[in-house]
């Protein structure tokens, strides 16, 4: 397993591109210390405060960008500059793959983290059920990557797919409500509940915390379906694009 | 020993021929020079050989093996320098080399000795730990190179590796490819630059639109062409030498004469530059002479009636 030797300098790439952590991790921070500025001390009527909405909407957002890192590595790494090198090397490349994907949801995950310490140890938010969200922050950051190499392997200009993975992401962010209201037509009310990565995580750490542990398990499911299904959708596109581009 | 051998291997792209039958045979120990312009097929040979690029028809052997010639085993042996600099930007140049020695399943103080020497070698030992943002593009280069040398391959293919750098990182590279050769590595070095080839390679092969067109030594390619010999000596008047005294001499061909340049073309190997240079001291005084010897450009000129390079492109 020589691809495992490769795992710490792929995280090293990861944590030293400055831009993605600037995005990713300052930019959240920021938000949320504004945030906890504008509402600092209040709380709803049940006696949660009302920064714990938008903390967890902003932890779990900037997990639809991260598959960003992962599809930019990948498609550099196996489909255009580090190409030849790559497929020199001794190794099975779809491994390679593999651990890269890894390794950004590992570093996706790890900021989603990073962020939740912050709001709790800086800001004073008590995040309840800690594995619980970790382990949706984890199906979020999953399914982001998958998504994102979806897009990079099922078209053919690397731009389009950056294009359709904003898409993803913002068009989620709105479709959630979080901008503005949606009409209230049932496409938007589906894709404002069960259809929405965004809002399925997000129902799925409120109802933990409200001890509604079966609803909470209901959504968390509907994501680690969809994230499998989507999984063997990137394996088959993934597969097609290789082939087409070993030619 | 034969490292690497296709026969009437046929590549296409659609309609396109971008291989043509080709034959090849690659020997231990040699500098192969693959010299063409640019499309003439050299990095689609360079990835058929490698297994990187499928090929419609034809054979590849790899170290003796030709079911398998690809396989891991195989890969270990090859280093490749990519045309593109495929340097890991975010990583310093030791950890970049850290990479691919892992890869090739170098570990702990072996690999620590390796990635040494590998700088030692490239001459970036006092870079190691900058990141190659910082670096100049003859040291983008080195490493690029370095990379490919972690693991002591046996056999180097190099595409085009010194475009876009500087005379003095092209000459240090030029330099570390004879020391690779002196240590017994087999090189297939591919570039549109004669010089270099002249410099380095022990065999070239000549290739065009897909085919290749001649293969031999740098001396024995040119003399397939050194039918005549050109000598321009430059006088302080040439119109006080006698209307057609160098015509006479044995051998000679032309005379042309364009200001006080007198330009004598005769056939290779007359060796009458003596007489030439006499007939004129006897009239007019000499300011210089300047013998012009066929080189590779114009083998690959005389063979396709095209220039290797084209007019403006970098030097």
């Amino acid at each position: 397993m020589r691809v495992l030797s490769t795992v710490k300098f792929t995280l090293l790439r990861m944590l030293r591109n400055f831009i993605v952590l600037l995005l990713l991790l300052i930019v959240p921070i920021v938000l949320i210390s504004l945030f906890s500025l504008i509402l600092s001390g209040a709380v709803t009527d049940t006696g949660e405060p009302y920064l714990k909405q938008p903390a967890v909407s902003l932890v779990l957002c900037f997990q639809l960008f991260g598959g960003s890192t992962v599809m930019y590595m990948i498609h550099s790494e196996l489909f255009t500059e580090h190409r030849a090198r790559m497929q020199m090397l001794p190794i099975s490349l779809t491994m390679y793959a593999f651990s890269i994907m890894l390794c950004g949801v590992v570093y996706s995950v790890m900021l989603g983290v990073i962020l939740m310490t912050f709001t709790q140890f800086v800001l004073g938010l008590i995040w309840e059920h800690w594995l619980w969200t970790i382990y949706l922050i984890t199906l979020m950051a999953i399914l982001s990557s998958v998504v994102y190499l979806v897009f990079m392997f099922a078209v053919k200009v690397y731009k389009t797919a950056e294009r359709l993975s904003e898409v993803y992401g913002i068009g989620f962010i709105l479709l959630a409500g979080l901008f503005f209201p949606m009409p209230d037509h049932a496409f938007f009310r589906f894709m404002g509940s069960y259809g929405n990565p965004l809002t399925l995580s997000t129902i799925a750490i409120h109802e933990m915390s409200m001890n509604n542990t079966s609803k909470a398990w209901f959504a968390a499911n509907i994501l680690l379906a969809a994230t499998i299904i989507l999984f063997l959708v990137m394996m088959v596109v993934g597969r097609r694009r290789f082939m087409r581009d070993r030619v | 020993m034969t490292i690497a051998s296709m026969r009437g291997v046929v590549k296409r792209y659609g309609s396109y021929v971008a291989l043509d039958s080709i034959d090849l045979d690659i020997h231990a120990g040699e500098i192969i020079g693959l010299l063409g312009p640019n499309g003439a097929g050299k990095t689609t040979l360079i990835g058929t050989l490698t297994g990187m690029r499928p090929f419609d028809h034809g054979t590849v052997e790899l170290f003796g093996q030709s079911k398998h010639p690809f396989s891991h085993e195989n890969k270990e042996k090859i280093g490749l320098v990519t045309q593109e600099i495929t340097i890991f930007e975010e990583l310093t140049a030791k950890e970049n080399l850290q990479f691919f020695a892992g890869v090739y399943g170098l570990k702990g103080e072996v690999r620590k000795q390796k990635v040494r020497e590998v700088l030692e070698f490239v001459g970036l030992s006092d870079q190691a730990n900058k990141l190659p943002t910082k670096f100049s593009g003859g040291m983008k280069r080195r490493l690029n190179i370095a990379c490919a040398l972690t693991h002591s391959p046996s056999f180097l293919i190099m595409d085009e590796p010194t475009v876009g750098i500087d005379p003095q990182s092209r000459n240090y590279i030029l330099e570390g490819v004879k020391r690779l050769r002196d240590r017994g590595t087999t090189i297939l070095y591919t570039t549109h630059y004669i010089e270099e080839i002249e410099a380095i390679a022990s065999r070239v092969i000549i290739m065009d639109q897909g085919q290749i067109i001649k293969e031999g030594t740098p001396a024995d390619l040119i003399q397939t062409i050194q039918h005549e010999e050109k000598v321009s000596f430059e006088v302080t008047d040439p119109e006080r030498i006698p209307e057609g005294s160098l015509e006479k001499i044995a051998g000679v061909r032309r005379v042309l004469t364009a200001g006080n340049d007198i330009t004598v073309i005769s056939d290779a190997g007359s060796g009458n530059l003596d007489r030439m240079l006499s007939i004129i001291k006897e009239h007019t005084g000499v300011l210089g002479i300047q013998t012009e010897r066929p080189n590779l450009e114009d083998v690959f000129f005389t063979l396709t009636g095209r220039q290797l390079r084209d007019k403006g492109e970098e030097q």
